[in-house]
């Protein structure tokens, strides 16, 4: 049986300027003796701080009852030693264990709580989360696929691989790739279980039972380093706030040799005629009002820099526009509206705009429309393609 | 016999996999436990709802069992380890060899966990030992994975611990 390269390394840190201790991997020891370092230096930890130590198990993948106690034990022992110091264990909704585990420790001792690590590593999320919106991912994917079905092999993407799709939504990408490409195993990762559960009816709804969907956080993944031949993330660097550490997440995933494969917008870029000035004021104020929310929605054309900056090499960008000409005009005025709905409807009402920015604001994304259902009018939504491979 | 006496009927478990290694072999390389339980999990979640959450979770409580049997087996004989499904539930059955006296603790311990305190027992345990019972590490299964925990019969020196976890529904 080879199980070489399994288990994910064991690692403790502490940070004290954020006065957090982190363990993170696979801790299974056999006796405690072969994690008193880490055991000392949780005491340390707990000596140096003031008010409140953050214990983050987040990336904790597995924990055996050895440790576990080891652990425990110091923390209510410093309950004891320590009242003015709280304790704040930090669980992820992930990794389900964890929480009912560490939970029990404010049973014991009020001091200490826990906190179940969420969606605030994704600030955008919550806007596209509606499943109002379902319809219009889907119409979105059948738009980009158009294109991506022919891009996606100078990318690397090919018969028999191995391949996971980060930040899937609605899971439609990997259906649709596993119809036109057959790779041998798909796993489709997101943080919405709503998203996830539409997913698993649409592919149970065709007949597709090897689509190997979960529940995951982007940015701390449960799936085991060098895995995947081909690793996608689509639209999604863009709207997370820390896109460097999801793209070092995809590169611990990827096989060496294999490749990351990213698209993103460059929402100013947006254009339509007629009616240009209007569609390109609004489209600017876009990328303003997501950044606003800590996203960047002008990443596209950033990608070379982004993957460069990740370690990967042969790196490939291009871009494409989808159009009001690919196929059904409706379709693309259906997902303006939708835009228009969220960024005006929500996320500008979210910022505080006033009545007037919001009238103006709407205005671009009606002409957006206007031009793409005018019989002479030609719309526009711009998407960059990049991947990297992983050095051998 | 009277209906209320009747043993419940038992579901239909499919069996998903079967290992069986040398004892002395397993007690060789306490990494084995680790090993065995993430290669297990693995395989039996592949067509879960949630393959990699489930393995996980699966994984931790087969380990735990594991180094249960690591802990108290004894060298002479095999080690045997099988997982059935029933609906949203595997079913872990782990048999080896142990000394005698190792049977009363384990027939203990597993009635421990069909305890209305055991909660309160679990409870205690983490706030007193600096290192976890045994006893404890088969309240763990049946407080934080809704394990069902009974022994078998089998041929002595072998004990039998069947273990139902209900994962499915926990994970997802």
């Amino acid at each position: 049986m080879s199980t070489a390269g399994l288990s994910i390394p064991f690692k403790a840190e502490f940070d004290v300027n954020s006065q957090e201790f982190s363990l993170s991997g696979v801790v299974r020891p056999r006796s405690i003796d072969e994690i008193a370092v880490n055991i000392s230096m949780l005491k340390e930890a707990i000596d140096q701080v003031r008010g409140v130590l953050y214990i983050n198990v987040k990336r904790l993948v597995q924990m055996n009852n050895t440790a576990f106690h080891a652990f425990a034990r110091v923390v209510l022992d410093a309950c004891q030693a320590k009242p003015d110091i709280r304790f704040v264990i930090v669980t992820s909704s992930v990794v389900g264990w964890t929480t009912r585990m560490f939970g029990h420790l404010n049973k014991i001792e009020p001091q200490i709580t826990i906190e179940v690590y969420d969606s605030k590593f994704y600030p955008g999320q919550s806007f596209v989360e509606n499943t109002s919106f379902i319809s219009i991912l889907r119409t979105q994917t059948k738009m980009t696929w158009r294109h991506e079905r022919t891009i996606l092999p100078r990318h690397g993407m090919r018969s028999g691989i191995t391949m996971a799709d980060i930040c899937c939504g609605i899971g439609d990408f990997v259906v649709l790739v596993q119809k036109e490409f057959q790779p041998a195993r798909i796993v489709a990762l997101d943080h919405s279980k709503a998203s996830l559960a539409y997913a698993r009816d649409v592919a149970a709804g065709f007949g597709i039972t090897d689509i190997e969907y979960t529940y995951g956080d982007a940015s701390e993944m449960l799936l085991e380093d060098n895995q995947f031949d081909f690793v996608s993330c689509r639209h999604s660097l863009q709207i997370f706030n820390r896109p460097d550490a999801l793209l070092a997440e995809l590169y611990r995933i990827c096989k060496p040799g294999g490749r990351v494969y990213i698209t993103n917008e460059k929402n100013s870029h947006c254009l339509g005629e007629p009616r240009s000035q209007s569609i390109q004021w609004t489209y600017n104020e876009v990328a303003k009002l997501f950044s606003h929310f800590e996203m960047d929605v002008e990443l596209g054309p950033k990608s070379r820099r982004y993957l460069a900056d990740a370690g990967f090499e042969d790196i490939v960008v291009e871009s494409f526009m989808v159009t009001n000409l690919d196929g059904d005009a409706q379709d693309f005025a259906d997902v303006i509206a939708a835009w228009e709905n969220v960024y005006a409807g929500e996320m500008s009402v979210k910022r505080g705009d006033s009545s007037e920015f919001i009238q103006r604001f709407r205005q671009g994304f009606q002409d957006h429309i206007l031009a793409a259902l005018h019989p002479k009018g030609y719309a526009g939504w711009p998407i960059w393609v990049a991947s990297g491979r992983k050095p051998r | 016999m009277d209906v209320a006496e009747k043993a419940p009927v038992e579901a239909t478990f499919e069996p998903l996999v079967q290992i069986e290694m040398e004892m002395e072999t397993f007690l060789s390389n306490w990494h084995h436990c680790d090993q065995l339980s993430t290669f297990i999990a693995r395989i039996i979640s592949h067509n879960r709802t949630d393959p990699v959450r489930h393995a996980n979770f699966f994984s931790s409580a087969l380990n735990e069992l594991l180094e249960v049997s690591f802990r108290g087996g004894s060298p002479d004989g095999q080690i045997g380890c099988a997982v059935y499904r029933h609906g949203r539930t595997e079913r872990v059955k782990l048999t080896f060899p142990c000394l005698s006296r190792q049977r009363q603790f384990f027939s203990e311990a597993v009635s421990n966990t069909r305890r209305e305190d055991a909660l309160t027992h679990y409870l205690d345990s983490i706030s007193t030992g600096l290192t976890p019972s045994r006893d404890v590490v088969f309240l763990d299964l049946a407080i934080n994975f809704d394990a069902q925990i009974r022994l078998e019969n089998s041929a002595p020196p072998s004990i039998t611990l069947v273990v139902d976890l209900p994962l499915e529904g926990v994970v997802s």
